[in-house]
């Protein structure tokens, strides 16, 4: 111990030291400044809270101000889409009326085209005719009772025989419209005397139209609702045509 | 042999223990930076743990170098 | 840009050349005024004669170079405490700054780590953890003050003891050491002189712990405060970690719990060991460190030495506080520990 230096009143002295020094540091230092510690901590604590409270404010008034814009927002797109839709349906409008006009003119022009052709054809009618006779003459080589010819034309073209429309003899049909077609535009004496037999078979009521088709070459077609009566010359020869076979 | 040589040769060898000491102190260092570079958040705690590990490592070479210094000095 | 480049060049370059000039008027220096290889006493030297005699104990008090050391960085700290600190504290202020600003952070990291272990009994931990931590770093650091450990006047009892130990040496009588200054007859003489000679001298000052009765008084005191908390805590309880008679009662295991308590005991003890010498092996290998670096290479050498230490004497401030620390803390919770110390 005495090598060491180990000396028990020089420890004891300086375990008195550490204690008198201890108790006056504890005093004035430590004690001091462990309180000042502990209330910075607590104001800074506070602080925090008081900054974290401000700070939930901001973000609820951050909130609100995102709800107001994306209301306003989703307003301001259904009034553009109301808009728009609107815009889209005057257009289709506007260009329905244009389709519309469109083709009530071309149905007029097709109307006028129809008329012209008839009237054409009509003419044609008396010339054909003619023609007819005389190529028949030339082919018989005698002379023809011309107007008993005529009469004949007339009827082969017209479908109708002493008055009576040959198609309609012993047919029934029920129907409230029917239509007419012929080879070559009927005259206005024809048509009335068709209308009326047609309408007396349809059983007095109903709506005639008159149709001209060169191709069925002569008689009529009439056909009432789904039911077709053909009197007509190619329908005839249709028929033979397969009867020949 | 002179009292005097085997005496510095008897403090030499005693220090042959701060090997082993230096060698924990190493361990300690390598055990704490790696505990920091999988956890830097907890750099604080393991920087305390690893301080306290390496003290009580170095005292064992403090043992070592106190019995040199008796057997130098007395 | 280029201006603050300029500046900071010009910096450097007058670091550079006083960094050369101290090198260079410390070989002159070292030329001149050779160091002597030093005479290192385990124990403190005496500085006077018997003062007085301890009165239970009647041994003879001498005034050592370490009592006087650990007189300075009480009146240090004392007077740092009521004159600098406390006007400071007293002014209300939340925001400190130069040395008072130090302490205060040190304390708190000291209160943080305290806070972090001994839960409720913080305030009763934290004054003794602090004061061991500022006397012990206080201490360490008047290590590095040049002069301290080198400056004093010629120890006849060393000279004899040194003598003793080595015949061959010589010793100052014989090489007339030039003295720095003369007090009544004392010749007031410094580490240095001519190389063959041993320079057996008493410093004024020693660093503390460099003198066992300062570690172990600390150690000491350290022990007490672990059993007082520990006894404030659980009251007799607390002794049931040593003597657990208990156990005994017990079947199985009980008896290897006695036996462990047994043990506890004799770790206890040890802890004062264990701590007065930690602290006392640290700074007295830093002390003889300086001393052998300073002579051997008298030049820049003991720069790198000396930041070392200041790294050591922290650590070792707040390594014995922290120890103590945490076995207080220890001592206030009821299981007994499984490691108790090292």
């Amino acid at each position: 111990m005495e090598a060491l230096g180990i000396n028990l009143g020089f420890l004891l002295v300086q375990v008195f030291n550490f204690l008198l020094l201890l108790i006056l540091l504890r005093k004035f230092v430590f004690t001091p400044i462990v309180n000042m510690l502990e209330k910075r901590r607590e104001t800074i604590s506070k602080g925090l809270e008081d900054a974290s409270i401000a700070a939930e404010a901001r973000e609820n008034a951050e909130k609100e101000a995102e709800k107001l814009l994306s209301e306003a927002r989703s307003k301001a797109a259904t009034e553009a889409r109301e808009l728009t839709a609107r815009a889209e349906a005057q257009a289709k409008e506007i260009i329905k009326d244009a389709e519309a006009k469109a083709g009530k003119a071309r149905e007029a022009a097709l109307a006028e085209v129809d008329q012209e052709r008839v009237r054409v054809l009509g003419e044609v009618r008396g010339q054909v005719g003619a023609l007819a006779v005389a190529a028949a003459q030339k082919l018989i080589g005698e002379a023809l009772d011309a107007k008993k010819q005529q009469t004949l034309i007339d009827e082969f073209f017209s479908g109708v025989k002493a008055g009576k429309v040959t198609v309609l003899e012993g047919a029934d049909a029920a129907g409230s419209a029917a239509v007419v077609t012929s080879a070559l535009p009927l005259s206005a004496a024809e048509q009335s005397s068709v209308q009326e037999q047609v309408l007396k078979t349809l059983g007095g009521k109903g709506e005639v139209t008159f149709k001209v088709d060169p191709n069925i070459l002569g008689g009529l077609v009439v056909r009432v609702g789904d039911k077709v009566l053909d009197g007509s010359v190619s329908g005839q020869l249709g028929a033979l045509r397969q009867s020949i076979r | 042999m002179e009292a005097e040589a085997a005496k510095m040769i008897g403090a030499g060898i005693a220090m042959i223990g701060a090997m082993g000491a230096g060698l924990g102190v190493g361990l300690a260092a390598l055990g704490g930076v790696q505990g920091i570079a999988r956890n830097p958040d907890a750099a604080g705690t393991i920087q305390t743990s690893m301080i306290l590990g390496i003290v009580f490592t170095e005292a064992i070479a403090i043992y070592c170098l106190v019995v040199a210094m008796l057997i130098l000095f007395i | 840009m280029a201006k603050q480049e300029a500046t900071r060049k010009w910096k450097y370059g007058v670091n550079r050349w006083i960094a050369l000039a101290i090198i260079i008027a410390g070989v002159i220096a070292a030329g001149m005024y050779p160091p002597l290889r030093p005479y290192i006493s385990l124990p403190a030297e005496h500085l006077t004669d018997t003062l007085f005699y301890f009165p239970l104990t009647g041994e003879k008090f001498f005034l050592t170079n370490t009592m006087v050391a650990v007189l300075i960085a009480d009146v240090f700290l004392i007077a740092l405490a009521l004159f600098v600190i406390r006007p400071a504290l007293k002014s209300g202020k939340q925001v400190f700054k130069g040395i008072v600003g130090v302490v205060e952070a040190l304390v708190e990291v000291i209160y943080n780590l305290t806070a972090g272990t001994a839960g409720k009994w913080t305030k009763t931990i934290v004054p003794i953890f602090a004061t061991i931590t500022f006397l012990v770093l206080t201490v360490n650091w008047m290590e590095l003050i040049p002069g301290v450990d080198s400056i004093g006047v010629i120890n006849e009892i060393s000279l004899e003891h040194a003598h003793h130990v080595n015949p061959d040496l010589h010793v100052e009588t014989d090489c007339d050491i030039d003295p720095l200054f003369t007090i009544g007859n004392t010749n007031v003489v410094s580490i240095g002189g001519q190389p063959d000679c041993a320079a057996a001298i008493a410093p004024f000052v020693r660093a503390a712990a460099t003198d066992l009765n300062f570690t172990l008084g600390l150690a000491f005191v350290s022990f007490m405060a672990i059993q007082i908390i520990g006894v404030r805590a659980q009251g007799l309880r607390y002794f049931e970690k040593f003597i657990n008679i208990r156990a005994l009662g017990k079947p199985g295991m009980g008896k290897i719990d006695f036996i462990v308590g047994i043990f506890e005991i004799v770790s206890e003890f040890s802890k004062i060991i264990s701590f007065s010498f930690r602290l006392f092996g640290n700074i007295f290998a830093g002390m003889i460190l300086l001393l052998v670096i300073g002579t051997l290479i008298p030049v820049a050498a003991q720069t790198g030495v000396l930041m070392l230490e200041f790294a050591v004497g922290l650590i070792q401030a707040l390594v014995f506080g922290m120890l103590t620390m945490i076995f207080m803390a220890q001592a206030t919770q009821s299981h007994h520990g499984d490691e108790e110390h090292h």
